[in-house]
C-alpha cells in the first residue's frame, strides 16, 4: 500500500524535481517499515512535507498566495479562492465516504489520492487540506484563519482601495469639471432685469440687450420684460401680463427698424431667426437699430450662413419656448430669442427676426399695433430695399403654412416703415403670397383684413382694445411684433424720434461693417497638434476605448505639457550659454523627466519609438 | 502610427510659447520623441486608472487623476 502510494505519488508528481522524489520514496519506504500509526503519522508528515515544501509548485502557490498583490488581476485571485474551496469540498466528501471503509490509515491515503486524482485541482485542493490540516494541527487557528483573513482582506482591501481610489478620482474630477451653472430663476432674473431697465430707462437700451443677450435661456422672458420695461416711461404700465408687456414693449422697437421689411424676407428657414433678430433689433435703440438696419440691408445677403447657423438654435429655443410657455409667451421667448440672436450675431440684422416675427406673432400681434406700424412706417427710413427685401421674404415664405402670417406682418412693417410705394408693392406681392396660402390669406390681402388677423389673434382682448387706442403711439411697431403692445405703442413715438437722428448713422455703419468681417472670419490659426494624431498615439497606447470628453483632456494636458516644455528646455539653453536648443538639451530633460536612465539610454528610447527615417537622421549609422 | 511627426508644427508650438528660442536640426525630433513618452506614460497611468476603477473605458476621471501625476513628474 505504501509502495502503491509512493508510487502513485511518484507518477503524479511526475513535475516535482528529483529531490522531492527521492524524499517522497523514502518516506515511502520508512513508513513501510513502522506501524500503522505511526506510518499514518508518516504518511501525514509525507503528505503535509510534500503538499508544504515538496511540491515547488505549492511552494511558489503559498507564496504567491501570502505575497501582496496590487494587479487588476486581484478579484480573479479571490475567485481563485473560491474555487478552491469549492474543489476541497468535493474531495474531502470523497476521502470521508472512503474513510469509513478503510483503515485509518487510509484515510489519509484516500484524502491524498483523491488529492492526486484531479490533477488540474490538485494544487487548490492540497492547499485547502493543507489550511484545514494546519487548522485542525495548530492548537492556534489563527494561523489558517489569519492565511484565510489575511488573503481575503488583502483582495478586501484591494478591492476597497480600487472602491477608495475611483472616489477620490472621482472626487477630484468632480472638483475639477466645470460646475454646472444653475438655471436660473426666470422670475428673480426677469425682475432684477426690470430693475435694471427701469435704471437706465430712455438710455442705451442696445446695452442692455447686449448685456442680456450674453445670456441664453434666461433671457427669453427677460428680453420682453427689458422691452416692457424700457417703454413703461411712456407707456403707462396696464397690462398685467407679463407677456403684453413684453410684447408692447417690444413692438415699438421692432418697428423702428426695418426689421419688418426684413422679416419678410428671410426664407422659412430663417424665419425663427430672423424673427429673433428683429425682436432685439427692436429693443435695442436707434443707435442698434441703425446699424442693425445697415447690417441687415446690406449684409442679409451675407450672413445667411450665420443666421441659418443660429435659427436652429433659436428655433430649437423658440420651440422649447412654445412648449413650455402660452402662446402669448412665445413671441415673446420669441422676442428674447430674437434679440440674444441680433445681440450675438449683428449682421444677421433684422431681417431674419422679423420674419420670424412674422410667422408667430401674427396670430398674436394686436391688428392696431399692425395698423398704427404701418401708419408709422412711413417716418421710418425704411430704403425701398428694405421693401423688396420683404417682398422677396414674402415670396419665399408664401409657401410655409405660416407664411400668411409673415406676409401680413411684413405687410404692415412695410407699410409702417417704408415709402408707401414700397408698402403697396410688397402688399401686392403679399397678396399674391396670400392667395396661394390657406384661408388666412384673403385676410391678408387688405390691410383691413390684418386688422381682423388681429382679431383672430390670441390675446385678449384687453391687448387689441388698449392697441387701438394707443394705435398712433405704434406707428414704427413692426408687424411681427404681435404681442399686445399697448406699452409698445405708447413708446413707439419716442423710439421713432431717436431713431430719426440715427439713419445719417446707419449710412455710415453699412460701409465699414464690411471690412471689419472680412479679416475676422479668416482667424490666424494657432499652431496645434492635430487631434487625430494624439487620439491615434493615445488609443495605440491605451489599448482601451477612450470616450470623447478623456479626449479632450489629453488634448488640454499635452497643450500645457508643450507650454512645460518649452520653458524647460529654455531654462537648460540658458543654462548652457545657447540660444539654440541642442540634441544634448532634450537629452538633459529626458533624463531629469525619468525617460532616460543609466539603464536605458536614449539611443534606444529612439530606437523603440522613432521611426526608421527618423532614427536613421538621429542616430549616425555608419555606411561604407 | 502615423508614419510622419508633424515637425513644423512642433517648431511653431515650441515659437509661440518661446519666439526667441531656437531649435537645432534634429532637436524637434526629440521633442517629438519626448511628447510621444509623456503620452505614453499617460496612457499608461490612465489605464491603470481605469483598471483600478474596474471601468473598461477611459473615463475622463482617469484622465485627470492621471494627467495630474504625468505633469507633475514631467516637469524636469
Amino acid at each position: 500500500m505504501a509502495d502503491r502510494r509512493s508510487r502513485s505519488r511518484l507518477r503524479r508528481s511526475g513535475h516535482h524535481n528529483a529531490r522531492a522524489a527521492a524524499a517522497q520514496t523514502e518516506l515511502s519506504v520508512e513508513n513501510r517499515r513502522k506501524s500503522l500509526r505511526s506510518t499514518l503519522a508518516k504518511q501525514r508528515l509525507a503528505v503535509f512535507p510534500d503538499l508544504r515544501n515538496g511540491t515547488p509548485r505549492l511552494m511558489l502557490k503559498r507564496v504567491v498566495q501570502n505575497q501582496p498583490q496590487v494587479s487588476p488581476l486581484a478579484p480573479q485571485i479571490s475567485s481563485h479562492e473560491d474555487t478552491q474551496e469549492v474543489h476541497s469540498e468535493v474531495p474531502s466528501k470523497r476521502v470521508s465516504s472512503m474513510g469509513e471503509l478503510q483503515l485509518p490509515d487510509v484515510a489519509p491515503e484516500g484524502k491524498s489520492i483523491t488529492v492526486f486524482h484531479t490533477t488540474k485541482k490538485r494544487r487548490k485542493l492540497s492547499i485547502s487540506e493543507f489550511e484545514r490540516a494546519a487548522e485542525r494541527r495548530l492548537p492556534q487557528n489563527q494561523a489558517p484563519s489569519t492565511l484565510d483573513s489575511t488573503i481575503t482582506a488583502r483582495s478586501f482591501r484591494m478591492s476597497v482601495g480600487s472602491l477608495l481610489a475611483p472616489d477620490t478620482v472621482e472626487k477630484r474630477g468632480l472638483l475639477r469639471r466645470p460646475k454646472t451653472r444653475k438655471a436660473v430663476d426666470l422670475q428673480v432674473f426677469e425682475g432684477k432685469v426690470e430693475q435694471n431697465m427701469l435704471n437706465s430707462k430712455g438710455q442705451n437700451y442696445l446695452v442692455d440687450s447686449q448685456s442680456i443677450s450674453g445670456i441664453r435661456t434666461s433671457i427669453l422672458t427677460s428680453d420682453a420684460e427689458m422691452m416692457m420695461n424700457t417703454t413703461e416711461l411712456f407707456v403707462q404700465p396696464q397690462l398685467d401680463e407679463q407677456n403684453q408687456n413684453k410684447f408692447s414693449a417690444l413692438e415699438p422697437q421692432q418697428s423702428d427698424s426695418k426689421t419688418t421689411a426684413q422679416r419678410s424676407l428671410i426664407s422659412d428657414g430663417d424665419q425663427e431667426e430672423e424673427r429673433l433678430e428683429g425682436l432685439v433689433s427692436d429693443v435695442r435703440t436707434n443707435e442698434g437699430r441703425t446699424q442693425r438696419d445697415s447690417k441687415s440691408s446690406s449684409l442679409h445677403d451675407e450672413h445667411v450662413d450665420r443666421m441659418t447657423h443660429i435659427s436652429p438654435e433659436t428655433r430649437a429655443k423658440q420651440q422649447e419656448e412654445k412648449q413650455d410657455q402660452s402662446p402669448q409667451s412665445n413671441p415673446m421667448a420669441q422676442i428674447s430669442f430674437s434679440e440674444e440672436e441680433v445681440a450675438g450675431t449683428p449682421e444677421h440684422g433684422p431681417s431674419a427676426g422679423y420674419s420670424e416675427h412674422l410667422e408667430k406673432k401674427l396670430a398674436e400681434k394686436a391688428e392696431l399695433q399692425i395698423t398704427t406700424a404701418q401708419d408709422s412706417r412711413g417716418e421710418t427710413e425704411m430704403a425701398s430695399s428694405a421693401a423688396e427685401e420683404l417682398a422677396e421674404g414674402s415670396v419665399g415664405a408664401h409657401g410655409s403654412p405660416g407664411a400668411e402670417h409673415k406676409i401680413t406682418n411684413g405687410i404692415g412693417a412695410e407699410g409702417l416703415d417704408r415709402n408707401s410705394h414700397a408698402f403697396s408693392s410688397f402688399d401686392k406681392r403679399g397678396m399674391i403670397l396670400l392667395d396661394e396660402t390657406d384661408e388666412q390669406g384673403d385676410e391678408l390681402q387688405d390691410q383691413a383684413i390684418m386688422l381682423d388677423l388681429n382679431s383672430s389673434v390670441e390675446e385678449p382682448a384687453q391687448d387689441e382694445a388698449e392697441q387701438p387706442a394707443s394705435g398712433e403711439a405704434s406707428m414704427k411697431t413692426p408687424l411681427f411684433v404681435r404681442a399686445p403692445a399697448k406699452n409698445l405703442l405708447l413708446s413707439m413715438p419716442h423710439v421713432e424720434k431717436v431713431a430719426a437722428p440715427r439713419s445719417p448713422q446707419q449710412l455710415l455703419q453699412p460701409k465699414t461693417v464690411p471690412k471689419r468681417l472680412g479679416p475676422p472670419q479668416r482667424k490666424p490659426r494657432e499652431p496645434q497638434i492635430p487631434g487625430s494624431l494624439i487620439k491615434e498615439i493615445f488609443r495605440h497606447f491605451a489599448k482601451m476605448p477612450v470616450t470623447k470628453e478623456a479626449f479632450k483632456i489629453v488634448e488640454k494636458c499635452s497643450e500645457r505639457y508643450f507650454k512645460q516644455l518649452s520653458s524647460d528646455l529654455e531654462a537648460y539653453t540658458h543654462h548652457a550659454g545657447r540660444k539654440t536648443v541642442e540634441a544634448a538639451d532634450l537629452e538633459v530633460l529626458m533624463r531629469r523627466q525619468g525617460l532616460v536612465t543609466d539603464k536605458m539610454p536614449l539611443n534606444v528610447l529612439i530606437e523603440r519609438y522613432l521611426p526608421l527615417e527618423y532614427r536613421k537622421l538621429l542616430i549616425p549609422i555608419a555606411c561604407d | 502610427m502615423r508614419s510622419t511627426a508633424p515637425r513644423s508644427t512642433l517648431r511653431k508650438i515650441i515659437k509661440k510659447h518661446k519666439p526667441q528660442l531656437r531649435l537645432a536640426a534634429n532637436a524637434d525630433l526629440l521633442v517629438h520623441l519626448n511628447f510621444l513618452l509623456f503620452l505614453h506614460r499617460l496612457a499608461e497611468e490612465a489605464r491603470t486608472n481605469a483598471f483600478e476603477n474596474k471601468s473598461k473605458i477611459i473615463k475622463p476621471e482617469h484622465t485627470i487623476s492621471a494627467a495630474k501625476v504625468i505633469l507633475k513628474k514631467s516637469r524636469g
